[in-house]
């Protein structure tokens, strides 16, 4: 497997680390929505920018990916939920790496039972993502009351306020994205990780199986989303044919 | 018919690319329409009066596809500039355009990027991930962002050239035509990804019971599609966890 790895950037969690994740948080954040929307903010092509930036793409591959395949129906259409998982898998990543972790890839190998700290670690960064939820919200509400307070240049002319309210804007979703980012790894890397040492075994043994459940269910949403009656002869086809190539050929 | 000059379209299509930067419920992307098209106005100043009218036209609620968008932006400064060299336009006509053409933007670009073109590319990463191939899910992206720019770009000018015969573009078949292989190639894609994970779980050699993480993973594809509630992910992976706790019961 060709892998390039730079230097770690960040193999500290000092306050410098902190600012480049909050960075790369805030500029993630802007992709997200309000800025060119080029998908690097989709949770496997973060996690494994950060993974990158820490010095450990891998880590990044084993918690994005599980997590790409279950976020794939978060879709920005018809939807009312909006969370933000740009940040949460950043501070799942960065958490993992920054706390001595290595993860090995899901399917790939297990060694010394870190599939359930995979586990432990997606978990967080859900819940950290449904957190975020209500900071996107906040950050639209204000939005809204910016919006608003433009209606006097529908008055006045003045045309300086729309490009002061509009910057205004962006510069909030970075400082969201930002702060969030910064806040999210602090409590991964502080109180979620450390608390894994003190799970009960049966709970440590059920999450080394999430990992492994997290694709099947987001496949199971990709069909749902296409529809049943007209996905399934597709889906039937790739599925059985890769299976085939991969179990019995490759 | 003046051309578009370069430097004009330099700013629009970096504006442009921050069209949902103040996002909001009330009226959506109103605001960044009017910050897109907003050097227009300034490089074609007139009294205190029109200027105030111009923004009222783009200050109402809007809402479009924003990688589609720019084909509709070039059109809105074509109707502009027609209006501003004394061509007599039906009154409301610009803010009729703008509403009928950014609804048909965002019904396009809805089928052909959020449910045609992100799915499939999203399995399409997911699959080199499964692979191993780390730097391969930055080039699709990468790849990606290169082409949707170019597309920005693209139809930036060709909006301003079409005006307001944009309606032939939008009922042109080749958009459903599109967005059929889009989809098609999302579900293959989709079946692929899942090929490789369930080869990739029957080769599993760990000490979990092989059968029971076979149930719970034929569950787990099931359940979106039983359930039919389009739950976030992020709540399927707190119904993944108590299904994981019911397989290490059962274990």
């Amino acid at each position: 497997m060709a892998l390039w790895v730079p230097v770690a950037m960040i193999s500290d969690p000092t306050w410098l680390s902190l600012l480049i994740l909050g960075g790369l948080a805030g500029l993630l954040a802007l992709d997200d929505t309000a800025l060119a929307q080029t998908w690097f903010g989709q949770p496997l092509p973060a996690a494994v920018l950060t993974g990158y930036l820490c010095g450990d793409p891998l880590t990044g591959l084993a918690v994005g990916l599980p997590l790409q395949l279950v976020l794939a129906g978060n879709l920005p259409i018809g939807q009312t939920f909006t969370g933000d998982s740009t940040s949460a898998t950043i501070a799942g990543v960065a958490g993992t790496i920054l706390a001595g972790n290595h993860l090995p890839q899901v399917m790939v190998g297990n060694p010394a039972g870190t599939w359930q700290l995979l586990g432990w670690v997606i978990l967080g960064a859900g819940l950290l993502s449904l957190l975020g939820h209500f900071l996107i919200q906040a950050e639209r509400r204000f939005n809204g009351i910016w919006m608003l307070e433009g209606l006097r240049s529908l008055r006045d002319g003045r045309l300086g306020r729309i490009e002061r309210l509009h910057i205004r804007c962006l510069l909030t979703t970075f400082l969201r994205g930002f702060a969030s980012g910064i806040l999210f790894v602090m409590i991964m890397l502080r109180v979620w990780i450390p608390l894994f040492a003190h799970l009960s075994p049966t709970l440590q043994t059920a999450l080394g199986t999430l990992p492994l459940l997290l694709p099947g269910l987001g496949v199971g949403t990709m069909i749902d989303r296409y529809g049943l009656k007209t996905s399934w002869p597709w889906v039937a086809a790739g599925m059985v044919c890769t299976f085939l190539v991969v179990h019995y050929v490759a | 018919m003046k051309p578009m000059t370069r430097k004009l379209q330099w700013t629009l299509f970096l504006r442009s690319l921050t069209l949902q930067g103040s996002w909001n419920h009330q009226r959506m992307q109103n605001l960044g329409l009017l910050w897109t098209v907003l050097p227009w106005l300034r490089k074609n100043r007139g009294d205190v009066n029109r200027d105030r009218i111009f923004c009222r036209r783009y200050y109402g609620f809007f809402n479009t596809n924003p990688y589609l968008a720019n084909f509709l932006f070039g059109g809105l400064i074509r109707l502009e500039e027609d209006q501003d060299a004394g061509l007599e336009l039906v009154p409301g006509m610009i803010g009729t355009f703008r509403d009928s053409v950014g609804r048909a933007l965002a019904s396009l670009g809805d089928q052909l990027f959020w449910l045609g073109l992100r799915p499939t590319l999203i399995m399409v990463i997911c699959l080199a991930g499964l692979l191993g191939h780390v730097s391969a899910v930055l080039v699709v992206i990468g790849l990606f962002t290169a082409g949707q720019l170019l597309l920005r770009w693209m139809a930036l000018r060709k909006g301003y050239d079409l005006g307001m015969d944009i309606a032939d573009l939008l009922i042109d078949p080749r958009w459903h035509s599109w967005i059929g292989r889009m989809k098609r190639a999302g579900m293959v894609l989709t079946g692929m990804v899942a090929g490789l994970y369930l080869a990739q779980v029957a080769e599993l050699g760990n000490s979990a019971d092989r059968n029971l993480l076979w149930i719970g993973t034929v569950l787990g594809m099931g359940l979106p599609v039983v359930l039919r509630k389009r739950l976030p992910g992020e709540l399927l992976i707190v119904a993944a966890l108590f299904m994981a706790l019911v397989l290490t019961f059962a274990i």
